[in-house]
């Protein structure tokens, strides 16, 4: 038997240990293009002028629709994506703020573009206690409890009288001529998807962001490095459904109608998850283009195949292989091997 | 030259990650105790892993009794004559002792043959027997090591893979567990160990390999590491490199 | 009295057939730690089996039972090849896997949505519609057979379980993967197995189903809460607790229908849910942190 000492000494050793963990660690890509955001919301500032020209309502309605999208799935993103605790219960604070501010309209004459915000905060505070009590699970766990707090709020609004119950409330429809109508929610729209993109941007780097991120990575480790997890995952929910909130209030005027059956159903809660998850969970641009993608995509389908049950079909299969070949989302996936185009780089 | 296992310049890691065992070799004689030290990350527990088949080896040969292991999988590698068992967690918690040791000799046809073993081994480990209708789960640190290592025995295997056996117990219990595993050398089972504690597992041993950065830096004799100032200094918490 | 008596009855019976839809579940959560989301939309696809079979061939549900819970299982292999076997070394496994299985349920919606419509079906073989009677009482035949054949069926997969040798690898698969798996277990066949079986008793439920409650594609969405509360309650993987916590909490739905009103009813399930969150923080499975 022979005897391999081989012939080594403890700096040599030391020395390739450094060398080995050198060759473990990735580089990250730092640069980011910051006007791209920017010059798109000077565009989409000045799309309306295209009234002046003909009746381009279609194309307003489908910004404003995406921008609703990019609103309420960047919000989800601040506790989905930063946090990690994944939502499919999101429908709720849509159906908060909408109805919060509807009926203040329905009943003052107050235009819910006025109430917005404090329809959010509305949905904060109630995002707030909910986490409290549902936060305390993560994972799986998690997941279901908001599936049955989607259950449970249908359940309440159906039988609730004083919001119309099943049947809803009717809004009253906006004296301005029809080229026009849609401009107020349009602008108003896009300033609180603006806003909540911004907000997303700032929140991923704060100390907070940071505190988030790394929750979802490893909440005993969080919590022992003196993170007080318990209140940032609170404040997360608090604020995801801030951003639902609003564009729920936003949306409910831009529609005239409150309804259980348009608000509280789990298609909206599943394309807040859809659009972050395939955009590219945890980053900021994600939302933006997931939300732009699944609504082109809900376009052709419904163009192609009308039926609802095929929609669901088709979104159904789209997440199903976005989740399989795509884990990371687009701005993920492109990120780890290195192909981000700058202009999507707004990290 | 006798050996039992021979390990050369393995390669691998976990799914498509970076590879944590880059040119691992260990060679193994039957009857031995061969214990494997090196600092956190060096890639012992993964080394056993890849002998084990619970990882795929990218590179290099695993040969035992002249039979090249690459690419089985475990349950072909347990028939084999090679056993493992993981850190900590590597018992049944919600099953008793009896179907845990039943779970030991999964692999044998013999339902007959099997109860006489378990038998066997209830009478061998007393402290066993008592428990024998008690779920595992409920018992002490060192009972259920005690367990898992006389669980291999049902199978009567020819190398048995311990990855820190000594981890998290008290110190008397450890030296029980030392025992153990002396006594199951004694009766011909080659013994291949892992140990944080390396000045313990050493001296416990006949054969001593030195693992680190995914590669085997020494292997000799246990004594002959022991009194190496070079790996004193490195491994056994001698006074530090410069 | 009599009232009290014949809710409970009713309750009982219906919680007979709640528990096999459960205890599928249960069982693929316990083995691959699966949060099947499309547990309940399979359910469905099953009954629409034994409609098919009732409506064209004239099968009996019951007698169906076995052949729509083998063409399930088949499917169940099938799935599980395609879309989760791929999943198990993500890091994100569970979480993943609730995704995965919720996007599945969207497509099993679709599809039979797309094929079948979503009208309201149910089979209705003589005995779905009539019932034995015992003084004032009434049992509901279809609900009573119903409810003794999901029995059965536990019992018999309780047995299997605990006895035979595949169950023996099964128990420990569910309890440490690993340790099965270096115990010479071919855990990624056990895996399959127990899905496979998971989803046959989804079938089996569904036949069940199909006389017992009218159903529709879209119909899985109030089942999934329900379905959870049982087996959550239950302790997830324990089928005997999925039993349990089935006939006791639809008792309890039971009372809540016929005293307050149906509407809340279904309520009581997830009420259930947000009980046991707040009494159990350690997590509705006891996952470890880093699980998920």
């Amino acid at each position: 038997m022979t005897v391999t000492l081989q012939q080594s000494t403890t700096s040599g050793v030391l020395e390739a240990r450094r060398l080995h963990n050198e060759k473990l660690a990735r580089k990250a890509d730092q640069t980011r293009a910051a006007w791209f955001p920017l010059a798109l919301m000077a565009v989409l500032v000045a799309l309306p002028l295209l009234q002046l020209t003909g009746n381009y309502n279609y194309v307003l309605h489908m910004v404003l629709f995406t921008a609703s999208y990019v609103a309420m799935a960047s919000g989800w993103n601040i506790l989905g994506g930063f946090a990690g605790y994944i939502s499919l219960g999101h429908a709720v604070f849509f159906a908060i703020g909408g109805y919060f501010s509807g009926m203040i309209l329905a009943r003052f004459g107050v235009s819910t573009i006025v109430t917005a915000p404090l329809a959010g905060l509305v949905a904060a505070v109630i995002g707030y206690l909910i986490g409290m009590v549902t936060l305390k699970v993560r994972g799986p766990s998690f997941i279901i409890s908001s599936i049955a707090l989607l259950m449970i709020a249908r359940i309440l609004f159906d039988n609730w009288e004083f919001v119309g119950g099943a049947n809803g409330v009717t809004l009253p429809v906006t004296s301005l001529p029809v080229l026009w109508a849609k401009i107020p929610y349009y602008y108003a729209m896009l300033a609180i998807a603006a806003f909540s993109v911004w907000a997303s941007y700032r929140i991923k780097h704060s100390k907070f962001g940071l505190g988030l991120r790394a929750i979802s990575k490893d909440e005993i480790k969080a919590e022992s490095a003196g993170i007080d997890t318990r209140f940032y995952k609170v404040m997360a929910f608090a604020l995801s459904a801030f951003f639902v909130g609003m564009a729920g209030a936003v949306w409910g005027e831009y529609i005239t109608y409150l309804r259980p059956n348009i608000f509280l159903i789990m298609p909206i809660a599943v394309n807040l998850v859809l659009m972050a998850i395939l955009g590219g969970k945890g980053t900021v641009a994600g939302p933006v283009i997931g939300a732009v993608l699944i609504v082109a995509l809900n376009e052709l389908f419904v163009a192609m195949m009308g039926a609802s049950e095929l929609n669901i079909l088709g979104t159904g299969l789209v997440m199903a292989l976005g989740l399989i070949f795509f884990p990371l989302g687009l701005v993920g996936t492109l990120a780890r091997r290195g192909k981000l185009p700058r202009v999507l780089n707004w990290d | 030259m006798s050996e039992l296992l021979q390990v050369t310049n393995i390669t691998a890691g976990y799914g498509d990650g970076p590879a944590i065992l880059d040119g691992a070799h260990l060679t193994v004689e039957p009857g031995k105790v061969h214990c494997i030290i090196g600092p956190n990350g060096a890639g012992k527990s993964t080394l056993m892993k890849a002998i084990c088949g619970m990882l795929t080896i990218r590179k290099g040969d695993v040969i035992f009794k002249g039979k090249r292991l690459n690419g089985m999988r475990p349950d072909q590698i347990l028939r084999e004559g090679i056993c493992f068992v993981p850190q900590e967690r590597a018992l049944f918690p919600k099953m008793t002792v009896r179907e845990n040791l039943r779970m030991g000799g999964f692999i044998l046809n013999d339902q007959k043959e099997l109860e006489r073993r378990i038998d066997g081994i209830l009478e061998r480990f007393p402290i066993l027997r008592e428990r024998a209708d008690q779920h595992a789960g409920t018992m002490s640190g060192g009972q259920q090591q005690t367990l898992a290592m006389a669980r291999t025995l049902i199978i009567k295997p020819a190398i048995v893979m311990l990855d820190e056996p000594s981890l998290g117990l008290a110190p008397k219990v450890i030296q029980e567990m030392f025992d153990i595993m002396k006594m199951m050398s004694a009766e011909g089972v080659t013994v291949l160990l892992v140990e944080q504690n390396a000045l313990m597992g050493l001296k416990n041993s006949d054969w001593g390999v030195v693992l680190d950065l995914g590669r085997t830096l020494f292997e000799g004799p246990a004594e002959m590491i022991l009194s190496d100032p070079r790996i004193q200094e490195l491994y056994l918490g001698g006074k530090k490199a410069a | 009295m009599a009232e009290i008596l014949q809710i409970l009855i009713l309750g009982l019976a219906l919680g007979g057939v709640i528990a096999l839809m459960g205890s599928g579940l249960s069982l693929v959560f316990g083995v691959m730690r699966i949060v099947n989301l499309a547990h309940p939309s399979l359910i469905i696809a099953g009954a629409y089996i034994t409609y098919w079979a009732f409506k064209l061939l004239g099968v009996d549900p019951i007698v169906m039972l076995p052949v729509a819970s083998v063409i399930m299982a088949a499917i169940g292999v099938l799935l599980y090849r395609l879309m989760l076997e791929r999943q198990t070394k993500s890091a994100k496994y569970s979480e993943m896997t609730v995704l995965l299985t919720f996007a599945l349920a969207m497509v099993v919606e679709g599809a039979l949505g797309g094929l079948f419509t979503n009208t309201q079906r149910i089979v209705s073989p003589d005995y779905a519609t009539d019932a034995f009677f015992i003084g004032d009482l009434f049992i509901p035949k279809g609900q009573l057979y119903a409810g003794i054949v999901s029995l059965t069926i536990i019992v018999g997969l309780t047995l299997f379980l605990k006895y035979s040798r595949l169950g023996y690898a099964i128990r420990a698969t569910t309890q440490n993967r690993e340790a099965a798996e270096l115990l010479g277990v071919n855990v990624n066949f056990i895996s399959v197995l127990a899905f496979a079986i998971g989803i046959g008793l989804a079938g089996a439920a569904g036949s069940l189903v199909s006389f017992v409650f009218s159903f529709f594609p879209a119909k899985h969405g109030e089942w999934i809460a329900m379905l959870m509360s049982v087996v959550v309650l239950g302790g997830m993987g324990s089928i005997l607790g999925t039993v349990v916590a089935a006939l006791f909490l639809s008792v309890i739905a039971a009372f809540v229908g016929a005293w307050i009103g149906a509407t809340w009813s279904t309520l009581t399930f997830f009420v259930a849910l947000f009980l046991i969150l707040l009494v159990r923080p350690q997590g509705l499975f006891g996952e470890k942190p880093e699980m998920a």
